[in-house]
């Protein structure tokens, strides 16, 4: 399995993009406007981008290139582009009702990056072997689970279908974050695959929140607790 | 020789209280000034504070039936202990004088918490409604400002593993990729936040005399002449002494005088007037351009500045 071994700068720079996408997560975790989660999501995968790019280039990955065009193209332009779509269409500028006020949520969110951190430094014990752990595993594994766990939360405490689809989306960055910086030598066929995938995701849920409009009047999630027959 | 380097490190010890004690009125009318610009108006002259300490000064001093000694004492102690802190900090110097190893950055934020606490007190004391009011939200703000402040202390030892503010200095100065480190630049940002929380330019914080919508402000409703002067000087010392700690310690920390020499020392004035002005300007730019909030959206701040400082600490560790 190949692996990124940075060094001084390079492992500065990883750390300050892993920071960038953390606080974009939590952008889109505390804000109130559906529009700024969106935007947010953009910002973040312009930002993955932008690492794809780096690690393309300073551990020469001519395919992490190509993924970095891709991942522009997609999730930071086509992606959003079709989320604000959704958006407009259906009338929605912000979460009325969430489960718990922003400023809660975003101590949750900063709670999980503590749990984040904890678990990396067990997992990259576990999984290397060695104690103290490598300085790429604790940056890759801890934004990896970070991301993830915030994705989970936003997931939980959002109301509107729109938000459960972005906690989606921000889960799937998560792992492409983890697996850039814990293994760049993906091999790029399943990048391909993953994208098309999150496009699939996102024409679904599209089709979904138009129905859930259409029959129940609203996009609320909390709408369909009951069994209609 | 030795007795006069002392006598040295005391005068500029001296100079460092001093430049707090008479520059901070000076950087009140500032912001004053600048806040009415910004709104198209004309604004008092920037000297208006010194005037207004001067008239107070001459005044009766009324007490409330109602007060008891803490009234008294409140506005004295408030004072002094805001006068001892520029002891602990880098004000004008780079380097530690005789007294700043009495208390680190912790023993400069409790000296603070105290001065907060008894003017809160006071507020509690002659019973008056607003008084009240303006105590208990100024304890909800500190009692969520508090945790931020505390990991933030946490995450500048681990920068140097020390809590003495000059070294922090130091190592800033000597070494840039540390100054650069996410971790660094998140615990600037979580100390921005608080000291919009301690220096009330939160888009919450009115500037409208309205008691409903006073915060800090309603704790002093019942002080008139020489002890509400006092008490006006040593909020305006406290806004002077948060901003040089950003300043000096976090975010700019050069241009401090070296060998202490008197020109020295002038130069490292003007300097320190400079970076207080830019501070003042940006802290302005956010409270004029921001729209106002209701009272009960202050968590999210808060939370933001407790988020950042977790981070900070968690960035520093990867």
């Amino acid at each position: 399995m190949p692996t990124l071994s940075p060094t001084g700068l390079n492992q500065a720079i990883l750390d300050l993009i892993a920071m960038c996408v953390l606080l974009l997560t939590f952008v889109m975790l505390g804000s109130h406007w559906i529009r700024n989660h969106i935007l947010a999501f953009a910002a973040q995968s312009w930002v993955l981008a932008l690492l794809s790019a780096f690690i393309g280039f300073s551990g020469h990955y001519p395919a992490l290139l190509v993924i970095a065009g891709l991942t522009l193209l997609f999730r930071g332009l086509i992606l959003p582009h079709l989320l604000v779509r959704i958006l407009d269409r259906a009338h929605l500028n912000r979460e009325f009702a969430p489960v718990v006020q922003s400023a809660m949520s975003v101590v949750m969110g900063a709670l999980c990056v503590l749990l984040a951190y904890g678990a990396a430094l067990r997992l990259g014990q576990a999984v290397t072997g060695q104690s103290p752990v490598t300085p790429v595993m604790r940056i890759g594994l801890t934004s990896l689970l970070a991301v993830v766990l915030i994705g989970f939360l936003m997931l939980v405490l959002r109301r509107e279908a729109v938000s459960h689809l972005l906690g989606l989306l921000v889960i799937e960055n998560g792992i492409f974050l983890g697996s850039l910086i814990l293994m760049p030598g993906l091999p790029l066929l399943l990048e391909f695959v993953v994208l098309f995938d999150l496009l699939l995701i996102v024409v679904a849920l599209g089709m979904f929140v138009r129905y859930l409009r259409a029959e129940i009047g609203s996009t609320d999630s909390r709408a369909l607790d009951r069994l209609v027959g | 020789m030795r007795g006069i380097m002392t006598g040295d490190a005391v005068f500029q010890q001296v100079c460092q209280v001093l430049a707090v004690l008479c520059l901070a009125p000076l950087l009140h009318g500032f912001i004053v000034t600048c806040r009415e610009k910004i709104a198209r108006g004309k604004g008092p002259p920037i000297l208006q504070p010194y005037r207004d300490l001067y008239k107070l000064f001459h005044k009766e001093q009324l007490v409330p039936e109602t007060a008891s000694f803490i009234f008294w004492i409140a506005p004295i102690v408030a004072f002094t202990a805001v006068l001892t802190v520029p002891l602990l900090i880098p004000v004008l110097t780079n380097y530690p004088l005789p007294f700043s190893d009495m208390g680190d950055i912790l023993g400069g934020g409790l000296i603070l918490a105290l001065a907060g606490f008894f003017i809160g007190l006071a507020g509690l004391d002659s019973s008056h409604p607003y008084g009240g009011l303006g105590s208990s939200r100024e304890a909800m703000l500190g009692i969520l400002a508090e945790p931020t402040l505390i990991v933030v202390f946490i995450g500048i030892t681990l920068l140097d593993r020390s809590m003495l503010p000059f070294v922090v200095n130091h190592l800033l100065v000597a070494e840039p990729s540390v100054y650069w480190s996410p971790g660094h630049l998140l615990l600037v940002a979580a100390f921005f936040i608080l000291l919009t929380v301690e220096t009330e330019h939160l888009p919450i914080h009115s500037d409208t005399h309205h008691e409903i919508y006073m915060i800090g402000e309603a704790r002093l409703l019942e002080y008139s002449g020489p002890l509400l002067g006092l008490l006006k000087w040593s909020s305006w010392m406290k806004r002077a002494i948060l901003y040089t700690i950003f300043v000096n310690v976090l975010t700019l920390p050069w241009g401090l005088s070296v060998r202490g020499s008197v020109p020295g020392l002038l130069e490292a004035t003007g300097i320190l007037l400079s970076k207080w002005a830019l501070v003042a300007l940006l802290l302005v730019m956010i409270d004029s351009l921001q729209s106002r909030l209701r009272f009960y959206r202050y968590q999210e701040p808060l939370a933001l500045s407790f988020l950042l400082a977790i981070l900070a600490v968690i960035a520093h560790q990867l």
